[in-house]
């Protein structure tokens, strides 16, 4: 039972890919997306739970390397930290990096909400022959150290147990006399309401481009204030006559190193890790191209001789009996098109989704997370960054690009981080131009494969050089400003756990379900309106030089395009449906693929886009993806028809 | 008494005016505020070492010429200290500048490498030695992108002092002076391990990156030029089956 007392906030703020997020599903029993690479969460995710009989709000946070942001999302968890004001934060630690935890330990202790450390991962350290003394590190930092694998949820109840007995400590770490001075001068022009006066005035002096920001959000705070403020920050900086932040940093890793050293014991042998020569394999270009070409070779085994033999089981085996029930019960007529027409909510929306698409998807999903959770996908920046810098891409801006692979939607709200203004407008062009997204990947492999391992490299070489003709278009049009640069933390290769897995895969399933759906139900009554009242005839008519005459392909397929504008799987559902009919050929299914994969962004990564670039920007950059993917669509059919039948 | 020592404080400070863009008389004489002010300027310009135009002070040429000498003295020394020893490097440079003469501060400069920048940020005037840009066996620190894959060492410096963003997210992955780096691929991007994190870097940061040269760990000998010559030494052998035998034996010419 649930006490009265007042709600408990618990804040889970750590380093990124940390298992900040295992931690928190851990302790609220939900499920969130967790994966072995940077970026995974990027926005706060709240959740009100109970434990040990108190009701506790906790929130997980994107990961943070210190609280002096260079980020959005990096200010973000700041502004959690000193605007919403948790009782308690679990800082998770990733114990293969401790000097860097220690380092945003520091930060955090010095705000002196009480801490609790979670030292997550201590299994995978001890396999690196590295041992960690937790009673020291206890000692040296008087907050609870609580040993934990967030993976397997071990160490769950010992952190449970210690939120309610956590007692806040302050620390004052002291950076010598003429900062101290500036400190104490900055913190009394600050609004005497404000919480972390003292860390506040810190970040105002190490000249964090966001804390100006959150100041600004105060009430009563007025130009003047903020005025008087900067100029006595100058003056700090100015006395000092150095590089405060250099002071600083020097001086706190002097502190690090000390704890460190007591706290690591270390092997003098360190054992070989079959993890670590993986990585290095996937990154070396000899050995990595080879590794990924035969990764996607197995993508394409497993979704093709899998995946498509489940589809036609459960085709023939669940969906045949219930048409033909259907067929007995319901007359030839209105009803019985509405139910399992061409464009039934049966037919089109419940089968498709459950029949066609579900098998595909979890099996590509499957694969996928099984990568996701080697961890292999962020390591690919490595090899595919330079290859992207010839699209004027800098370092920076490859890891959206190679998260667009996965969630489209999610890469374009990671560009936020891009520092280039030129840069976040080329990368979210070419995710939502060419890059096909795990759900799209998994289903054009499905539809190509009914073609061959041929169709599927075609289609695929065709979106690459799309892409990259793209980026070099968009590169010489855009003026040039200065690239940023690439200094990307790469998450360690592990080995997944099946369960990590199946549970996700499973999330990833029901999550799909419950979108998708009801708008496959909802576009294939559309389509059945449009059907019925002869508008859908009409419009076939009035496109039938485009579709027919410049795409090559039969009228059926805007039936296809229309529901693509829906959501891309109910296009692919429609597809295969045309290919087993035997409507569309060897030609038509590549051209069929590389139209829908490039038609449309789906509508997630449209509000995506307008949010990152307002409306006006967003609208003239989807109507350009669709225009130009009808125009490359048109040149690959003639293209082909060339090469093949031409000959 | 000689006021040498003052003298060259003043050339310092005019350099400094001078990166600044500053030339007015009255911010020299307010910030250096020494009771022999106008001994010195006066002084100064006698040597023909600066020039003043009503409330403007600028260095002559032979003024700017010493000043140089100086400001690279004193960076050099600054740097030394602070990465080298970590110490109080604006007390201690401020002694040094007057005490060495060129030939040290050369040796100096091409022990550290030939550094761009000092701890401030502010750049180090070259010197004949960076013209020539000499890369003897002196040189104590070597850039992160000319060390093998594989070699290990601790960082000694990194330049691009001014660019503060790039500077704290270095020094949050601990990449900074006196940790233990260790260099796992140069292509095509740098990977390198340090302190439990693998991290890829682009060519412009490794350049940026500066390593001691003797902490190197070179493990992997064979690969380097004189590779017959350490025939004998290599112990660590890398490679499978006929691989190896092939480089334990002899080398094919």
């Amino acid at each position: 039972m649930a006490t009265q007392k007042q709600r408990l906030k618990i804040g889970i703020v750590g380093l990124p890919n940390s298992g900040k997020t295992q931690l928190f599903n851990n302790l609220t029993g939900t499920y969130n997306v967790v994966a072995n690479a940077i970026l995974t969460t990027i926005s706060h995710k709240k959740t009100t739970c109970e434990i040990n009989n108190y009701l506790c709000e906790i929130t997980d946070t994107p990961g943070i390397h210190e609280l002096q942001s260079q980020t959005f999302e990096e200010a973000s968890t700041r502004d959690y930290i000193f605007g919403d004001k948790p009782d308690v934060l679990i800082v998770c630690m990733d114990s293969n990096r401790l000097k860097q935890s220690l380092n945003l330990t520091l930060d955090l202790l010095e705000l002196g909400i009480p801490i609790i450390i979670a030292l997550n991962a201590i299994d995978e350290t001890c396999r690196r022959g590295i041992l960690l003394d937790t009673r020291k590190l206890l000692h040296f930092l008087r907050v609870p150290v609580i040993e934990c694998i967030a993976l397997s949820g071990q160490g769950m109840t010992e952190l449970k147990e210690a939120i309610f007995q956590v007692k806040g400590i302050k620390w004052e770490f002291k950076y010598g006399s003429v900062i101290e001075n500036g400190i104490d001068q900055i913190v009394q022009k600050l609004p005497p309401g404000m919480p972390n006066q003292r860390k506040i005035a810190g970040l105002l002096l190490l000249n964090d481009p966001y804390i100006i920001d959150f100041i600004k959000t105060f009430e009563n705070i007025t130009d003047e204030n903020i005025l008087e403020i900067q100029t006595c920050v100058n003056q700090t900086r100015k006395e000092f006559q150095g590089n405060i932040a250099r002071m600083v940093n020097t001086r706190r890793s002097q502190w690090v190193d000390d704890i460190a050293n007591e706290v690591i014991l270390q092997q003098k042998i360190t054992p070989h890790v079959f993890e670590k020569t993986f990585a290095r394999l996937c990154r070396r270009p000899s050995t990595g191209i080879p590794i990924l070409l035969f990764i996607i070779y197995l993508v394409y085994l497993g979704v093709v001789n899998c995946a498509n033999v489940i589809a036609e089981w459960m085709d023939t085996t669940l969906w045949l009996p219930v048409q033909n029930l259907i067929n007995t019960w319901v007359p030839a007529g209105f009803f019985n098109d509405f139910l399992i027409g061409d464009y039934g909510i049966l037919s089109l929306g419940l089968a498709n989704a459950f029949i066609t698409v579900l098998p595909i998807l979890s099996v590509f999903f499957l694969i996928y997370n099984t990568l996701e959770d080697i961890g292999y996908i962020p390591n690919l920046c490595v090899l595919t960054r330079r290859f992207f810098e010839k699209l004027g891409l800098s370092g920076e801006s490859v890891m959206p690009l190679v998260l667009g692979f996965g969630c489209k939607t999610m890469a374009t709200l990671t560009t936020k981080s891009l520092q280039s203004k030129r840069e976040r407008y080329i990368a979210i062009y070419l995710i939502a131009f060419a890059i096909p997204c795990a759900a799209q990947m998994g289903l054009n492999i499905s539809i190509l494969g009914r073609m061959g391992l041929q169709a599927f490299l075609i289609a695929f070489s065709v979106l690459i050089v799309v892409e990259i003709i793209a980026g070099l278009i968009l590169n010489f049009v855009l003026p040039f400003e200065e690239k940023g640069e690439f200094i990307q933390e790469l998450p360690p290769i592990r080995f997944p756990t099946m369960k990590a897995v199946l549970v996700k895969t499973w999330y990833r399933m029901i999550w799909f379900l419950e979108e998708a759906v009801p708008v496959f139900i909802y576009a294939a009554l559309a389509l059945f309106i449009l059907d019925k009242t002869g508008i859908l005839m009409a419009s076939k008519i009035f496109l039938s030089p485009i579709i027919q005459g410049w795409l090559g392909l039969p009228l059926e397929m805007v039936d296809a395009l229309i529901l693509c504008m829906a959501r891309h799987e109910a296009a692919a559902g429609l597809i295969i449906k045309l290919i087993s009919e035997g409507l569309l050929n060897f030609t038509q299914c590549i051209v069929a693929v590389v139209i829908t994969t490039m038609f449309v962004p789906c509508f997630a990564n449209i509000m995506a886009m307008i949010r990152e670039l307002g409306t006006f920007r967003a609208i003239v950059m989807t109507v350009i993806i669709n225009a130009s993917s009808f125009v490359i669509a048109g040149c690959l059919n003639w293209a082909l028809i060339y090469f093949y039948l031409g000959t | 008494m000689s006021i040498k020592r003052e003298k060259e404080e003043y050339l310092e400070k005019l350099w400094g005016m001078k990166e600044d863009n500053t030339d007015d008389l009255n911010t020299l004489s307010s910030e250096m505020n020494h009771a022999d002010h106008d001994r010195i300027m006066h002084e100064l310009e006698m040597d023909n070492l600066i020039q003043i135009n009503d409330a403007k002070v600028s260095l002559t040429d032979s003024g700017e010429d010493r000043a140089r000498k100086i400001i690279r003295a004193h960076r050099l020394a600054e740097k030394l200290i602070f990465d080298a020893l970590g110490g109080n490097y604006e007390a201690g440079a401020c002694e040094f500048e007057h005490m060495v003469n060129s030939e040290m501060v050369d040796s100096i400069c091409i022990l550290l490498g030939h550094p761009r920048e000092c701890p401030h940020g502010r750049p180090i005037p070259q010197g004949e030695c960076c013209k020539r840009a000499l890369k003897t066996a002196e040189c104590a620190v070597i850039p992160l992108c000319e060390m093998m894959p594989q070699q290990s060492s601790r960082v000694a410096y990194i330049n691009g002092q001014s660019n503060q963003a790039r500077l704290n997210k270095i020094g949050t992955l601990q990449i900074r002076p006196g940790a233990m780096i260790k260099l796992e691929q140069k292509t095509p991007s740098f990977v390198i391990q340090c302190e439990g994190a693998d991290i890829a870097l682009d060519e412009k940061v490794a350049a940026d990156i500066f390593v001691w040269k003797e902490c190197t760990r070179n493990r992997r000998a064979c690969f380097q030029e004189d590779i017959a010559a350490q025939e004998g030494i290599c112990k660590q052998r890398s490679g499978f089956g006929f691989m190896k035998r092939w480089r334990g034996g002899k080398l094919p010419n």
